[in-house]
Order: structure tokens, then C-alpha cells, then sequence
């Protein structure tokens, strides 16, 4: 039995459908990460789950009983907000102290844990300082220390890194990865940004217009995607528009407007002979050659533009029929340094990265 | 901004200039009358020809006076308890409500600002007629707090709006009921507003006179209302002298009120 159930949410504002029978079930001690464009419904869920807003069907079950019915405030939930939270009039131990206060905690009590929960997030020391006096870093760990002092089962976390830059944001990940195995918390996290969900999670669920569009590892997103979206979200991704040509049981054809057809492909989504169907090639996936290729997984392109990257370089290939896709080599690829513009090469790639998705 | 005081050169003496004048122009009738308080002409002639705190003496052994000082005291501390109470009330609405009309009833709330006090005075004289609050504490209450709440509502508005809501819910997650959330956390944390809200709520009944003079009755008189009927049997200097105090006590609050503003933006 899962620890916590999201079953079937749907929750409408108006004539907005904000989710849609989201289904989702985390084990304890999980790290979930709910990952898409801003928009699809990923806050509402959490809010949800938090008891801010009340779905318009569906339940939310922790370890198999239903806590909707609970208030917000006596769920027990912690949660860390996009926007700076702490309470401005009180100290940084004071607020974090703030959960046990309400509690009704005895003193001797409160300063050990709050001790705990500061050393947990490396504030120890700043007790005393008033949040308008610590950076916004700071004061996000601050809100963690406060929202895991009491010991929730669930930590939920609604894109609390958004408002840092790059860096800070890269050193509270490492941070929140360790906090997560040292506690052992489940933790429900949202994000729009693909590497943080990467980085951190266990498992990510890719919303899309209020649905999850597939749940899985970092890894099984990124080498089965399910749907073109997930294929485009996670993972640099080339799309070249072709049509279903027929289906058999070892996969599709698909055949592009010059009349290439490419065999054998996994196809995804509900395709038909004669529908319209793109073919998902990653750049990093993907192989130059200055020979023929290998035989069913390869296609003579002509070389647009090389750039530069650093380890790596970008050469954007232009296909017999005129769509454009990239290739990704790495430092030291044998190639590179050759590769000129109008040079007619052959890219290839291995028959399980390429995937074809049905439009619909 | 786009001039720069420091690079005006001379103008900036010219425009210095302008400053002190209309700080003068504002000040100078309250300091005619403190001068005047402490001058020993009955006469009230500028410049006093000698100094005496003989008015002073006058107005303190005189128990009509003092009388009305506590009348006044009283009511604006009455009208400051209750228009804190319904501006924090009417402020949660109008700032975190979602319902048809908010904008309305906003306007609604502060008509009083801009309804010419006089206006007011005769419609609720008329209608105190008919319920019997004329010359009641009551009617005073009522009275003051209608001009007094918009500015309340305007000052506690004005805070709640520059609090994130989202703090407050972090404090329900944190497992406070929602009515302890607001006390604990949002209400400390716009207490500036509220602080403010009540300074101006209480100085507003304190020095009002138009609305006094309809409600005041022989045996129930604010302080303002006394210096006026004071002023149309004789001119004596410790009109002056009660002026003096009632200038000073809204000058001291008016100082408290923007070291609130300035410990806020600190
Ligand atoms: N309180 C609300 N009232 C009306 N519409 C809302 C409300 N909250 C969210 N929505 C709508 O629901 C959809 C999903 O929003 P949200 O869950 O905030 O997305 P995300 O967090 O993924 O960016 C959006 O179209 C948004 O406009
Ligand atoms: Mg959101």
C-alpha cells in the first residue's frame, strides 16, 4: 500500500479545469517531483494536498486514510513556499519555534529541537537574527528548518529555489538532497526546471495541462519518454515530421515528405496508417560519420553551422527533405575541427533512442 | 528621480527658501497661540508685552475645563478602541475578499472623507433626534467614529496589503488555527498600520468640532467645543492656554505616529 495517494484530483476554478484525475502514489521516505510549465496544475495539487484548496474530486490518502476532512492547520504537514514565508516580527529561532509554540511544547523541548533543525539546515549560530537581515538563501533554509521541526510525514516544497540565482540554487539542491536522506522525509517538490528535478528526485511526475503525462526515474523519462511533451520537457530533443506509413509488431514506419521511410520505430500515442507522426532524435544521442551509417538508423544530412560550446560542440544538420536537427558532439570527437558548413555527412544513432509519437 | 537637489546650484537656496516660508505659513497661527497662552495681556496683543503662566493657573482651577478634557479623553479613546476593532474588520474584507461589489463598498467606506463634515452633522442630528442619542456619549461615539474609521480602514488597508497572504498560510501549516495565525503573525506583523490607525482615529475625535458642537449638550462638552462657546463670551487668553495643550497633545502623537513609520521602513 502506497503512503500517500493522490487519487484521481480534479479540482476546477470556473470554467478553468486547473487538474485532472491526477493519480499519483509515493512511498515513504520518496522524493517526488511534480515537473511542467507553469500552468499545469502542479501548485493546485500541492494545495490540495496541503488542505488550502478542496478538490472537486477525487482524495488525498495518508497511509490509507482519506485527510481531506482534516483542517489545513491540524493536518501536520510542512510545506516551503515559492515566496520568502518567515513570519517578519519574530527571530529566526523564534520562527522556527513557531510550530512547537502552537503545540504547546515545554521550553526545555523547543530549544532542543529548534537547535536540531538550525544545525540540520547549517544556521546554527544565526538563532537570534531577524529575517530581514538574511539573504533569500538563507531565509528558504529557514523555512525548511521550520517546516520539518515537527516532524511532518510529508514536506511539501512548491518551487522554493525560483527566486535565487543559478549558483545558490545549485548549493540548496546539494543541500536538500542531504537534508532528504539524513530526515528520511517524504517530499512532494515542484518545479518547472527539468535539472532540478533531475538532480534531486527519485521519481518525477511530468504535468501538462492539469494531467501527468508520465511518471518515472530521471532515466526512464529521458530513454522512454511516453508522449512527445515528456520527449520535448525532459532532455534536449529534435522533432522531423513524417507519416505513418503501416504498423507492425515490431514498430512503425514512417515516412517524411522527400519519401525516406525509417523502419521499426516505437511508435507512441494512438498512431494510424496514413496519420501524422514525428520521429524524436536527442542530440546527444545521435552520431556523425563521414561513411554510409548504419542501416535503418541513419540519414545523410548536410552540415548548416558548427558552435563552439566548450566540451562540447552543436552542428545543426539539415535533412534531405529540409528539416533541421542538432547534433551534439563531445571534445575530442574525431570529427570536430573537420566538420565544415555544406559538408554531406551521415548522422546515425542506436535503434532504441529513436522514438516516433503520434499527433493527435 | 530626475533633479538632483545637490547639482541645482542656486536654485537650490531658492528653493529652501520656498520650504521655510511654507513652514512658516503652517506654523505660524500655533505659534501665535502658544506665545499668546503664555502672554500677560488680557487683550491677546502681539507681541505679548510680558510673560505669565497666569492663564495656565486659570484654566487648571477652572473644573469646566478640565471637565471637558476628560470628556474629550474619554470619547476619542472610545472611538480609537472601536475604529481599530471595525478598520481591522473591514480591512480583512476589502483586502483578501473575493466578492462582487469589493470596490464599491470601499468607496462606500471612505464617503465620509469627503462629505463635508457639516452635512453629516445636520443628518445625524436629525436622526439622534428621533432615537434619542443628542447630548449622549453614545451619539458623541457613534459620531466621531464615522469620520474616523476611513481613516483607520485607509491605514490598516495599506499594510495588509503589502503582506503576503502566503505567510499566513505558512503559519496554518505550521499548525495554528487561522484565527491564530492572524493574531499571531499577520496582525504583529501590520501593527504599524494598526498603531497608525489608531493614533489618527483617536486625534480625529480629539480635535473635532463641527460634529461635537451638534452633539454636545450643557453638561456633556469636549474640549473643542468649549474653547468655541468659550471664544463667543469672551476673549480670554486661557483659550490660548487650553489651545496650547490641545496642540501639544496631538503634536506628541503625531511624533509617535512617524516613529512608527520610520522603526517600520528601518
Ligand atoms: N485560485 C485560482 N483561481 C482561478 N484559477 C486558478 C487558481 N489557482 C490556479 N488557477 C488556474 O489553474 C491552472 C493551474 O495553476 P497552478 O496549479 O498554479 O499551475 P502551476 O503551479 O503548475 O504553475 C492555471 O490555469 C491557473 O490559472
Ligand atoms: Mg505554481
Amino acid at each position: 500500500m502506497s503512503y500517500l495517494h493522490i487519487n484521481g484530483i480534479r479540482k476546477v476554478f470556473g470554467d478553468v479545469v486547473a487538474t485532472d484525475h491526477v493519480e499519483l502514489e509515493i512511498a515513504q521516505g520518496e522524493f517526488m517531483t511534480f515537473l511542467g510549465p507553469s500552468g499545469s496544475g502542479k501548485s493546485t495539487t500541492l494545495y490540495i494536498v496541503a488542505g488550502f484548496q478542496d478538490p472537486t474530486a477525487g482524495d488525498i490518502r495518508l497511509r490509507g486514510q482519506s485527510i481531506l476532512n482534516i483542517p489545513s492547520h491540524k493536518r501536520n504537514i510542512g510545506m516551503v513556499f515559492q515566496r520568502y514565508t518567515l513570519f517578519p516580527h519574530l527571530s529566526v529561532a523564534e520562527n522556527v519555534a513557531f510550530p512547537l509554540r502552537v503545540r504547546r511544547m515545554n521550553r526545555a523541548e523547543i530549544d532542543d529541537k529548534v537547535r536540531r533543525a538550525l544545525a540540520l539546515v547549517r544556521l546554527d549560530g544565526l538563532g537570534e537574527r531577524m529575517p530581514a537581515k538574511m539573504s533569500g538563501g538563507q531565509q528558504q533554509r529557514v523555512a525548511l528548518a521550520r517546516a520539518l521541526v515537527y516532524d511532518p510525514p510529508v514536506l511539501l516544497m512548491d518551487e522554493p529555489l525560483s527566486a535565487l540565482d543559478k549558483k545558490l540554487r545549485e548549493e540548496i539542491q546539494h543541500e536538500i538532497r542531504r537534508i532528504h536522506q539524513e530526515t528520511g522525509v517524504t517530499i512532494l517538490y515542484v518545479t518547472h526546471d527539468q535539472e532540478e528535478a533531475l538532480r534531486l528526485s527519485d521519481r518525477i511526475a511530468v504535468f501538462n495541462q492539469g494531467k501527468i503525462e508520465q511518471v518515472g526515474t530521471g532515466p526512464q523519462l529521458y530513454a522512454s519518454p511516453a508522449t512527445r511533451f515528456v520527449a520535448d520537457f525532459v532532455g534536449d530533443s529534435a522533432f522531423l515530421s513524417g507519416q505513418v506509413q503501416d504498423m507492425t509488431g515490431t514498430g512503425a514506419t514512417l515516412r517524411f515528405a522527400d519519401g525516406t521511410m525509417l523502419r521499426d520505430l516505437p511508435l507512441h500515442g494512438a498512431g494510424r496508417p496514413g496519420g501524422a507522426a514525428d520521429l524524436m532524435l536527442r542530440p546527444e544521442r545521435i552520431d556523425l560519420t563521414p561513411g554510409r551509417g548504419r542501416e535503418g538508423a541513419s540519414l545523410p544530412v548536410t552540415v548548416e553551422d558548427v558552435t563552439f560550446l566548450g566540451n562540447s560542440s552543436t552542428i545543426s544538420a539539415r535533412t534531405p527533405w529540409g528539416e533541421v536537427l542538432a547534433v551534439r558532439l563531445t571534445f575530442g570527437h574525431p570529427l570536430l575541427g573537420q566538420v565544415r558548413r555544406g559538408d554531406r555527412l551521415t548522422v546515425q544513432w542506436q535503434a532504441q533512442d529513436a522514438h516516433a509519437f503520434a499527433r493527435d | 528621480m530626475l533633479m538632483n537637489f545637490d547639482k541645482l546650484g542656486t536654485w537650490r537656496w531658492v528653493l529652501a527658501g520656498i520650504a521655510v516660508l511654507m513652514a512658516l505659513f503652517l506654523l505660524l497661527p500655533i505659534v501665535f497661540i502658544v506665545a499668546l497662552s503664555f502672554g500677560d495681556s488680557r487683550w491677546l496683543i502681539f507681541p505679548p508685552p510680558g510673560w505669565t503662566m497666569r492663564w495656565y493657573h486659570e484654566l487648571f482651577a477652572d473644573p469646566r475645563w478640565l471637565q471637558s478634557a476628560w470628556t474629550s479623553a474619554r470619547i476619542a479613546v472610545v472611538v480609537m478602541v472601536l475604529s481599530v476593532i471595525l478598520g481591522l474588520l473591514a480591512s480583512f474584507a476589502l483586502v483578501r475578499g473575493q466578492f462582487r461589489g469589493r470596490a464599491v463598498l470601499r468607496a462606500f467606506f471612505l464617503t465620509p472623507m469627503i462629505l463635508p463634515v457639516v452635512i453629516i452633522a445636520v443628518a445625524l442630528y436629525a436622526f439622534f433626534l428621533r432615537i434619542g442619542l443628542n447630548g449622549t456619549f453614545t451619539g458623541f461615539v457613534a459620531a466621531h467614529l464615522i469620520v474616523a474609521l476611513p481613516f483607520s480602514i485607509i491605514a490598516i488597508t495599506g499594510a495588509l496589503k503589502t503582506f503576503d497572504p502566503a505567510i499566513e498560510d505558512a503559519a496554518i501549516l505550521c499548525g495554528a488555527h487561522p484565527w491564530e495565525a492572524r493574531a499571531r503573525v499577520t496582525l504583529p506583523a501590520i501593527s504599524h498600520g494598526v498603531f497608525s490607525a489608531a493614533i489618527f482615529s483617536f486625534l480625529i475625535s480629539w480635535d473635532e468640532v463641527v460634529l461635537a458642537i451638534f452633539m454636545a449638550s450643557p453638561t456633556l462638552q469636549t474640549l473643542p467645543v468649549r474653547v468655541w462657546t468659550t471664544l463667543r463670551q469672551d476673549l480670554t487668553p486661557v483659550i490660548a492656554a487650553a489651545s496650547t495643550l490641545l496642540v501639544l497633545l496631538t503634536v506628541v502623537l503625531m511624533i509617535v505616529a512617524a516613529l512608527i513609520r520610520k522603526g517600520k521602513s528601518r
